[in-house]
This record gives structure tokens, C-alpha cells and sequence, in this order.
């Protein structure tokens, strides 16, 4: 079973090099090999996770022979068989709703599936330098998709996103240099032994816990080290907005958990004055300060982002807990916030394909106007607000439920006081939807008679669109010229919404397959 | 088997049943119904035997721990002389209503109010009793709002004062059964004092019913105002349901009760004195000679108890007799007040006989009946050595003469009254002179009343006719006719005297009002302050730059007059990465440093 791992990563590889090289003859052929290649990645990572879940062991592969903790080494628990399963699930929706939304060329598919394999990479080492590797070929993968929006915002954001996140990267790379001097091995299990025979009070190894949370919070995009995150998700397409907000954040906040877990160990975090702390505290700042910048917000894609940077502050602050129920709490709302602010993504791109509106402000009466998208969005919202029986729920009431159980009250009142300000910040959006008629406007009738300014501007953007392939991308120049969004896309999101909702009721049953391996993780 | 059929139903539902009938029948056969309804008391309450009937449980079965003991047809001796006269004189209100032109609905009305105190008089337990305590204060309120004009507002006032008192009697109940577990009389002594509160709350509570001294304002201000026979039957049923109600609270009696009634003996005979509305001077004196009965009831002898409600059955004869001369005077004149009829003996003989007989009653003059209650209570005052109680009764013994004689001297013998004036029509006076030949008849044979009297076994320790009694009441009658006329001129020339209500009613207005503003003002301040405070906020989220600018003072602009500062909230690539290594640079310090 454990010879399919390497196949996790090795797929969406050779699926890009695949892609790329057919679809610069034939352009036409690269979605499809796309989802060929996404489709085979999926039922690969479903039946990986099956085995792991069914058999309750974790499966476990050396690359190339070489044995750990020499060789590098593939690991599956029920941790990251989740993870795995959900950047497939979600990279085969996303690329559903890029069918029609864009961006069309060969270069993107194969930066798509790059960052997928990156994405899986991640997910499945058992070693840290390893990691580091995967990490940045996600970041580049990502800076490449980000700037693929093809206008000079897009360009700052990319450019911002890779500087920020070459030396958070680097960072990372500085704590893994540490850790191996100190004990000459990288293999993840490895590490975990020998850095307990060094001694957490050794110097390296604490400066080592600080370089490599440091450096993965800013691929978290925790406050304040999120600066790149708003910026890089509102200047991209929908698409790609709505793939790396689900993923890159998640899978390097997944990265963090495993790395305090399987490496560091929660012996490490209870030994070290201030090593559950700081890292409690960077979660803690985040999600306040995440929740008020996204009220703060008028662009709909700014909001949800900064959204982002508070919900992965609970998910970190899960991990730092470190007990059953936030630890489990932390894998839901991991998983759970995923679907959803990728679902939550993909409908604002949509709503704005339909009417126009990417603002706030734009928002009123948009139900009349546009009611299925709306009740997505709505449906989403309430789920993100933690409505119950939604997944958003769940994944919180476990985490509060953990807090309360570390009797950490400082982080349950965070908590409750995140889920009012998020509602605060989505309520406003359903308000608007629902409870507000829409003001009447001019801009249509201005754009029909066409006035001199407005023939200009459009103009413009029609002609930037042509050059750069036949068909407009969503999120790229102007909504208008994109036209109506496709049934498919209206369906991915309308899947996004019942898993919101669905995902949640079903964490009982996920609950005792996740217990082995917290079991095992947890273990002081 | 006679028994059986005497308490098949509790004597309350007959007269709530003719009540409610009353409306939908022609006058005749509906006032007809209502005399037989209350009549048919008289004999329930008079044969049917002693001892709880209707025991039934509420809010629960038998088996059942859950429920409380209640019993709706409970007959001792008191509540069967209180069943006798309530009964009898409903009959005789009846009557004098459809003589009085009363209305099929205010009649009702009166049978209802009729009806929920003898449904309290008979109520073997506490619950029950505050039950129809409450209905009756409901009632009489409808009763005294049926007639509309000024009256709605002095009913309001009344309903308001008898909802404070109504609380206060359920406040005392709730506590006793939480001392005792039981809301039967059976179960203990009168009210349970656990502490002086539950005693200091039944005693006020009823006390407003019986109009202790400071309670009692709504009596003279409501029972002037409604109907001529709707007085009749108010003057009856609260203040008396509330003596047989003192009683049950304290059986044994009390001190300050026996205080409180003798003040309230002077103190509504004072007030009588001066007024000039005829129904207002009587209401005063349902005050007085309620406080001879609290007396009676406070001082708790076996003889005082038995003095007190025999007064209550003489005063419910006289005193209901007198609102029927009123009454009369007013239906054939329609004047209120003594400054505008006079002379009026020739014109209505029947009714200025009535009224003598009454005024005498009242005042307790030998061989009428009031001589021989209020007798009972003053020597039972004087033998207990309650000497001050007993100057105090005989002292509003002298005021009620004196205010009778001038309600007599006014309104029958001097000036005289212009138009013509008829006496009572027939009807009337079949009421009126059977309630005067009663009066007449229980003040000559004392013993037919002592029959019916509570706690006669074999004859009371007091004999009615000796000669100390007899001067004792002749020089009474003496000094009100001195004290009248050393005070005749002065009292022509009074005006209206104020009463506590005057104190109180703008008291109550204009405090409930500046709460109701405090309340509003403080809402509204409170209201503004939230609003303002998230407007605030919301303010500042939405403009971040002008906020962070009005905050530091900085209003740095160029030439266009557009702000130059702060440039952008937004962080850098170059701040970012400096947060970076900030964030950094304090992981390290706090983990190796520290």
C-alpha cells in the first residue's frame, strides 16, 4: 500500500509537465488532462486515506530504498490523511469552476497542478528539510499563480508574496539548520528522539522552535505576519484566489501542527517557559486582529482574506492547546474552513460575473438579483460565523471546548469574542443581501448609451483581454466582459455550500478515526 | 337528606348564576331572580350543618402529594351570621334597586360583587378567601365604574388601593403557607406569624379593606358617587367581608388592632361631622362604626368577638338602612348635598321615620339595636381596663349624634326644599320599613340576636338593659345634641375639609409620572449613548485614515487641500519583512533569554 505515497506527489508532477508540453501545441487539451490528472490524484488520495482510516496504522514509505532517517520518508497517519484528501477534493472543484472562469492557458494548469504536488508534498514528508523543499515549491507556484492576473496590482501582490515569503521560508530553512546541528538528523521521527537527547534547554533547539514557527506562521499568514496574504488573494483571478486561500494557508498551518507535534513534541511545548506561549499568543493577536481588519474591510475579497488570517489563528491556537478536543477542533475547522472560504471565493467571483459587485457597498439587495449565489454566499457566511449544525461550528466548540478544558480562559473568550465579530463582518454582507433594496443605478444605462469615458475604459479592458487569450478570465480586468458565470461554476459552489453544512454532523463519525492517531501524537 | 340539599352547591353560585342571567332577562323577572337568589341564602346559611363542605383539592388529585386543600362551603358561626345578613340584605338591595330604577346590567354588576363575598364569608380556607377577595375588589370596581361621569375616576383610585391590599392579604397568605402548609383555617390559629412581617402585612392589607385610618380615603371618595342603589349594596359587603377577614387573621385579637379601630371610631365620626354631602357623611361613618367592630375584633374576648359582628349584622341593618333614605332624597331630588334640600319630614314622612329609626341605631340610643352591640364592645373595653379604647368609642359615640342630628336637622327639619317632592315610592318603602322594624325589633329582644351570635354558649357574660348602659347611652344622645348646638354655626360655615387623599392622590400622580420619566429619560440617555458609541465605532472602522488623523493631531495636507498623511495604513514588502524579524526577535529572546 505504501508504494502508492510517492505516487501522491509524482502525479500531478507528471501531469503538469504532461500538460504543459500538449497543451503548447494544443491548448485546448489542457483542462482536460488537468482534471484527468486531478481526478487520478483524487481517487489516489481517497484510497490512501481509506487505508489509513480502515487500517488505523499509519502507512509509511522510504524514497528510493534509502532507509530513514538517512533516506527521506513518506508518512500517512490519519492527521494528514485528511489533509491529503482535501487538497485533492478541492483542487478538482476549483478546477470545475476554472472550466469556464479562467485563467485558460496551458502555463496556468501546469502552475496549478505544480502547486498541488507541492501542496501533497508537504502533506506527506516525514522530514524537514523535505518539507522546506515542498514549501517552496508551493510558494513559487503560488507567487507564479497570484501573478497571473496580469494587471500591475496582481504584479505588486505577487512581488510582495514572494519576498515576504522567501524569507519566511528562509526563516524555516535557518530553524531546520539549527535543529540539524544540533542533532545530525532531519528525518521528522528522528528529530523527535534526538532532540530530547540534546535537551529542550539547549540553546539551538530553542532558537530552532522559534526560527521554524516564525518562518511557517508567515505561510500561515498570522498577524502580523499576514501582510502579503490580503494583497495576494484580492489581486488574483477567482480562481486562483479561491485555491490558495483554501489551500497554501491550510496545508502550511497543517505543516506548523505536525511540526509541533511529530517534531518538537508537546512534551517540548509543556517543558519550555514560553514555547506554548508565544505561539498561543501569536494565534490569540491574530484572531482579534484578523476579525477586526475583515469588518474593516469594503472589497469583498480583502474581507474574506483577512477572515482567513483570523480563522487560522484559532487553528494554530488548536494545535498550541494540544489536547483531544482542540486538537481535533483544529483538524475540522482546518478542513472545514477550507471548503468553505474557497466556497466562499469561488461565489463572490460568481456574484461579481453576475452583477458587478465586488464591494461591499454593492452588496444591497443582491438576493433579488442574483438569489441562488446569494443563498450560497449566505449559507457559507452563517457556516464561517459558526452557526450550528454547520462544520464551522463544530470546529470551533471543539476548540473552545479544548481551551475550556486547559483551563486557558484568556483563549475561550477569544474565541466566543472572534465569533462575534465574525458575525459581525458576514452579517453585514447578509443584511445587505436580504434586508436592503438594491439603490437604483446609473452605471448601466451609462455604459449602454456609452459616454466618451466609459467607451474608453471599457475599451481598454477589452483590448488588454484579447491580447492575452481569447477568453476573459474572471477576476482579470473587467466583470462585464466576462459575462454570466456557467452552470458548472454555480455548481461547485452550491457543492462548497452542502459541505459547509453537511461536513459538520459527520465529524462524529470522523471523531474515533482521528483518535489513534491523537493517541499517538499526543502522548506525553 | 335536607342538609344534602342545602349544600348540593356552595350558596355563592346561586347569586353569581342569577348574576349572570340578569342581562338577557326583562327587569322584572331578572330583579326577581336576583331577590330570590340572595334570599335563598338566608335559609342555606342559617340550616345547613357545620363543617367543611366542598373540601376538594386543586391542582391536583387526592392521591396526590402536589395540590392544595381547599374548601369552598365551609359553615361555622361565623360565617353563617355573616351568610344570614349578607343574604338578607343582597334581597333588600334588590329590591330597592329595581324600585330605584337601577339597570339590568348595574344590577348584575351589584349581584356579582354580592355573590364573590359570599363566596368569601363561606370560604373554609385562605386561598379561597383571597380568591373572592380579589373578584370582589374586581367587582365592585365594575359596579361603581357602571355608572360612569366621575365616578370612573374615583373608581380607578379605588380599584388601585384595593389592588395594593389585595397584594398585600396574598403576600401574607403565600408566607403562612410557608410557615404552616396548609391554606386551611383548620390548620392553625388565624394568620401564622413567623415573623411580626406576615402579621404587619395581613393586618394592612385588610385594613385597607376595613379602612384603617390612612387606608381609608377611597371610602368616602367612591361610595358617594355611583348609583343611589349601588351605594346600597357597596356600604355592605368590603368593609364587612374585611372584619370577618380580621378575625380569621387574628382570632385571638391584638392589641393594635383594638387601637386602630377606636381611632377609627373617632376619627370617621370627626370627618362626618363636617361634611355636607350626604353619602360622603355616611361613607365617614362606615368608617367609624367599622373601627367599633376592628375594636371588637382587637380586643379578642369571647364577648368582644361576639359584640363585633353582632355589630356587623346591626350596622349592615342601619347603615344600609340609612343609604336608603339618602338614597330616596336624592332619587326624588336628585340633590347631593345638605346644603340644597331641607325640611323635607312633611313632604316624605315614611322616610324621615326610617331615617330616625336608623340615626338612632347608629348612634346606639337604648331599644334600638345598635345599643346593643356597640354596648357589648364598649364594656368589654372598659373590663379589660383598655380605658383609652373606651374613651375613644365613647367619644365617637358622641360625634356619630352629633352628625346625625345635623344630617337630620339639614336635611329634613330646617330650610325647606322648592318643587314638589314625593315620599318613597312603595317598594321602597316595603325595604325600608322592614329593615327599621328589624332595627327596632333586635334593639328591644337583644337575645334574638345573641342566638346567632358567635361564641354564645348558653348566654353571653353581658346584660344589655341595666341602668349603667342605658345612662351611659342617653347621655351620649345628650351631648351630641349640646355639641350640636355649641357647634351649629361653625359647622354652616365649613367648607369642604381635605382628606389624606388630597395628600397622597397628587403624591401618587405626579411621583408615578416623574418615574415613568425617569425611566423613559434614563432609557433614552442609555439608548443615545450605545448609538452614539457604535456609530462611533463604526465610524472608525470605515475611515481608518481620518480617524488615526483626528486621533494624533496630524492634519498635514497639499496644496489641493487633500491629505498628506498617513500615506497608507498598509505595510510594506519593507515593513512586513521588519515585522518579521521583529516577531522573530522576541520568539527567540522569550525562549532562550528569558
Amino acid at each position: 500500500m505504501s508504494e502508492l505515497l510517492p505516487l501522491l506527489v509524482a502525479v500531478p508532477i507528471v501531469g503538469a509537465l504532461v500538460g504543459l508540453v500538449v497543451g503548447y501545441k494544443f491548448e485546448r487539451l489542457a483542462w482536460p488532462l488537468a482534471v484527468v490528472t486531478s481526478l487520478a490524484h483524487t481517487a489516489l488520495a481517497a484510497f490512501v486515506a481509506f487505508e489509513v482510516y480502515a487500517g488505523g496504522e499509519p502507512l509509511s514509505y522510504a524514497v528510493g530504498g534509502f532507509q530513514p532517517p538517512f533516506g527521506i520518508e513518506l508518512v500517512v497517519d490519519g492527521l494528514n490523511a485528511a489533509v491529503v484528501v482535501l487538497v485533492a477534493a478541492v483542487a478538482l472543484g476549483i478546477l470545475a469552476y476554472a472550466r469556464r472562469a479562467g485563467p485558460h492557458s496551458a502555463a496556468f494548469y501546469t502552475g496549478y497542478l505544480l502547486l498541488v504536488a507541492g501542496l501533497s508534498g508537504m502533506s506527506v514528508t516525514g522530514d524537514m528539510f523535505n518539507l522546506y523543499v515542498f514549501l517552496e515549491i508551493t510558494g513559487l507556484a503560488a507567487y507564479a499563480l497570484v501573478a497571473t492576473g496580469d494587471d500591475g496590482r496582481s504584479a505588486v501582490g505577487a512581488l510582495k508574496y514572494l519576498l515576504v515569503g522567501t524569507v519566511g521560508a528562509s526563516l524555516f530553512l535557518v530553524g531546520i539548520g539549527y535543529a540539524f546541528v544540533a542533532t545530525g538528523t532531519l528525518n521528522m521521527a528522528d528529530l523527535a528522539e534526538k532532540l530530547a537527547g540534546v535537551g529542550y534547554g539547549s540553546t539551538l533547539v530553542r532558537a530552532s522552535f522559534a526560527f521554524v514557527v516564525t518562518g511557517l506562521a508567515v505561510k500561515t499568514a498570522l498577524y502580523p505576519l499576514h501582510t502579503w496574504q490580503p494583497e495576494a488573494y484580492a489581486s488574483a483571478p477567482d480562481s486562483v484566489s479561491a485555491l490558495i486561500s483554501a489551500l497554501v494557508s491550510t496545508v502550511s498551518a497543517y505543516a506548523l501542527g505536525r511540526v509541533i507535534f511529530s517534531v518538537y513534541t508537546v512534551d517540548f511545548l509543556s517543558s519550555v517557559a514560553f514555547a506554548r506561549e508565544f505561539v498561543l499568543v501569536l494565534a490569540g493577536i491574530s484572531i482579534i486582529a484578523g476579525s477586526v481588519l475583515a469588518v474593516m474591510q469594503t472589497e469583498l475579497k480583502r474581507m474574506l482574506a483577512y477572515s482567513s488570517v483570523s480563522q487560522f489563528g484559532l487553528v494554530v491556537a488548536a494545535f498550541a492547546i494540544a489536547n483531544d478536543a482542540a486538537v481535533t477542533g483544529g483538524v475540522v475547522h482546518l478542513v472545514g474552513h477550507a471548503v468553505m472560504k474557497g466556497g466562499l471565493f469561488l461565489a463572490v467571483g460568481a456574484i461579481a460575473a453576475r452583477t458587478g459587485a465586488r464591494y461591499v457597498g454593492e452588496f444591497d439587495g443582491l438576493a433579488a438579483r442574483a438569489p441562488l449565489l446569494s443563498a450560497a454566499l449566505a449559507t457559507l457566511s452563517l457556516s464561517m460565523v459558526g452557526v450550528p449544525p454547520a462544520v464551522g461550528f463544530v470546529g470551533k466548540w471543539y476548540i473552545a471546548l479544548g481551551a475550556i478544558q486547559s483551563q486557558l480562559w484568556p483563549i475561550a473568550v477569544v474565541i466566543l469574542l472572534s465569533t462575534l465579530l465574525t458575525l459581525a463582518y458576514f452579517l453585514r454582507i447578509v443584511e445587505r443581501m436580504y434586508f436592503r433594496s438594491a439603490a437604483p443605478r446609473e452605471a448601466p444605462a451609462e455604459r449602454s448609451t456609452g459616454t466618451g469615458a466609459a467607451a474608453v475604459a471599457d475599451g481598454g479592458a477589452n483590448d488588454d483581454s484579447d491580447t492575452d487569450d481569447e477568453r476573459p478570465t474572471l477576476g482579470r480586468g473587467s466583470d462585464v466582459d466576462f459575462g454570466s458565470p456557467s452552470a458548472g461554476m454555480v455548481a461547485v459552489i452550491l457543492v462548497a455550500a452542502l459541505l459547509a453544512v453537511a461536513l459538520g454532523p459527520l465529524v462524529s463519525t470522523f471523531e474515533p478515526l482521528l483518535e489513534p492517531t491523537l493517541d499517538l501524537l499526543l502522548q506525553p | 337528606m335536607v342538609a344534602e340539599a342545602l349544600t348540593i352547591v356552595p350558596p355563592f353560585v346561586y347569586v353569581l348564576v342569577a348574576a349572570l342571567l340578569l342581562p338577557f332577562v326583562p327587569r322584572r323577572v331578572g330583579h326577581a331572580l336576583g331577590f330570590v337568589a340572595t334570599a335563598v341564602v338566608v335559609p342555606i346559611a342559617f340550616l345547613a350543618p357545620e363543617g367543611a363542605h366542598w373540601a376538594v383539592k386543586l391542582f391536583g388529585s387526592e392521591a396526590q402529594q402536589f395540590g392544595f386543600e381547599v374548601v369552598l362551603f365551609n359553615v361555622d358561626e361565623f360565617s353563617r351570621l355573616m351568610g344570614i345578613i349578607f343574604g338578607f340584605i343582597g334581597a333588600i338591595a334588590v329590591l330597592y334597586s329595581y324600585a330605584s330604577d337601577a339597570s339590568n346590567k348595574q344590577t348584575a354588576y351589584a349581584l356579582s360583587y354580592a355573590g364573590t363575598s359570599i363566596g368569601a364569608v363561606f370560604a373554609g380556607d385562605w386561598l379561597t378567601l383571597v380568591f373572592f377577595w380579589e373578584l370582589m375588589a374586581v367587582t365592585s370596581t365594575l359596579l361603581v365604574w357602571d355608572y360612569g361621569g366621575k365616578a370612573v375616576r374615583a373608581g380607578f383610585r379605588y380599584a388601585v388601593l384595593h389592588g395594593i391590599g389585595g397584594s398585600l392579604v396574598l403576600a401574607a397568605i403565600v408566607w403562612h403557607y410557608a410557615e404552616v402548609g396548609s391554606f386551611l383555617f383548620s390548620a392553625s390559629t388565624g394568620i401564622v406569624g413567623g415573623t411580626p412581617a406576615i402579621l404587619a402585612l395581613a393586618a394592612i392589607g385588610i385594613g385597607v379593606n376595613v379602612g384603617f385610618v390612612g387606608l381609608h380615603a377611597w371610602l368616602p371618595d367612591t361610595y358617594p358617587r355611583p348609583h343611589v342603589a349601588a351605594s346600597v349594596f357597596l356600604c355592605v359587603y368590603t368593609t364587612k367581608t374585611g372584619v370577618y377577614a380580621m378575625y380569621r387573621a387574628f382570632p385571638e385579637g391584638h392589641l393594635w388592632i383594638a387601637y386602630m379601630g377606636a381611632a377609627m371610631a373617632v376619627f370617621g365620626a370627626t370627618m362626618a361631622v363636617l361634611q355636607k354631602d350626604m353619602r360622603r357623611l355616611l361613607s365617614y361613618h362606615i368608617q367609624s362604626q367599622v373601627g367599633y367592630m376592628i375594636a371588637g375584633v382587637g380586643i379578642g374576648t369571647t364577648v368582644a368577638t361576639a359584640g363585633a359582628f353582632g355589630h356587623v349584622f346591626n350596622h349592615i341593618l342601619y347603615k344600609s338602612l340609612l343609604f336608603m333614605t339618602v338614597g330616596v332624597i336624592i332619587y326624588r331630588t336628585g340633590e347631593e348635598s345638605l346644603k340644597y334640600v331641607g325640611g323635607l319630614w312633611r313632604k316624605m314622612p315614611v322616610t324621615f321615620v326610617a331615617f330616625v329609626v336608623a340615626a338612632l341605631s347608629i348612634g346606639g340610643f337604648p331599644g334600638f339595636n345598635g345599643f346593643v352591640s356597640k354596648g357589648m364592645v364598649l364594656a368589654e373595653a372598659h373590663y379589660e381596663h383598655l380605658y383609652v379604647i373606651w374613651y375613644l368609642l365613647l367619644a365617637g359615640g358622641v360625634g356619630t349624634f352629633l352628625s346625625f342630628i345635623k344630617l337630620g336637622w339639614y336635611a329634613f327639619y330646617e330650610g325647606s326644599y322648592d318643587g314638589p317632592v314625593r315620599d318613597a315610592n312603595r317598594l321602597q318603602m316595603v325595604g325600608m320599613v322592614t329593615v327599621a322594624i328589624l332595627c327596632v325589633f333586635y334593639g328591644l329582644v337583644p337575645n334574638a340576636l345573641f342566638a346567632i351570635l358567635p361564641g354564645n354558649e348558653g348566654g353571653f357574660d353581658y346584660t344589655t338593659y341595666t341602668w349603667g348602659h342605658i345612662q351611659e347611652g342617653v347621655i351620649l344622645f345628650i351631648l351630641g345634641v349640646v355639641a350640636f348646638v355649641v357647634l351649629k354655626r361653625l359647622l354652616d360655615r365649613l367648607g369642604r375639609v381635605p382628606d389624606i387623599d388630597a395628600l397622597y392622590n397628587p403624591l401618587a400622580f405626579y411621583g408615578t409620572r416623574g418615574l415613568v420619566r425617569g425611566v423613559t429619560e434614563t432609557y433614552a440617555a442609555v439608548d443615545r449613548a450605545a448609538v452614539a458609541t457604535a456609530s462611533g465605532v463604526t465610524w472608525t472602522v470605515g475611515n481608518p485614515d481620518e480617524a488615526l488623523r483626528r486621533a494624533t493631531g496630524r492634519t498635514d495636507t497639499d496644496e489641493e487641500g487633500e491629505p498628506t498623511w498617513p500615506v497608507s495604513l498598509r505595510a510594506g514588502i519593507g515593513t512586513s519583512v521588519l515585522l518579521l524579524t521583529a516577531v522573530v526577535t522576541v520568539g527567540i529572546a522569550l525562549l532562550i533569554v528569558v
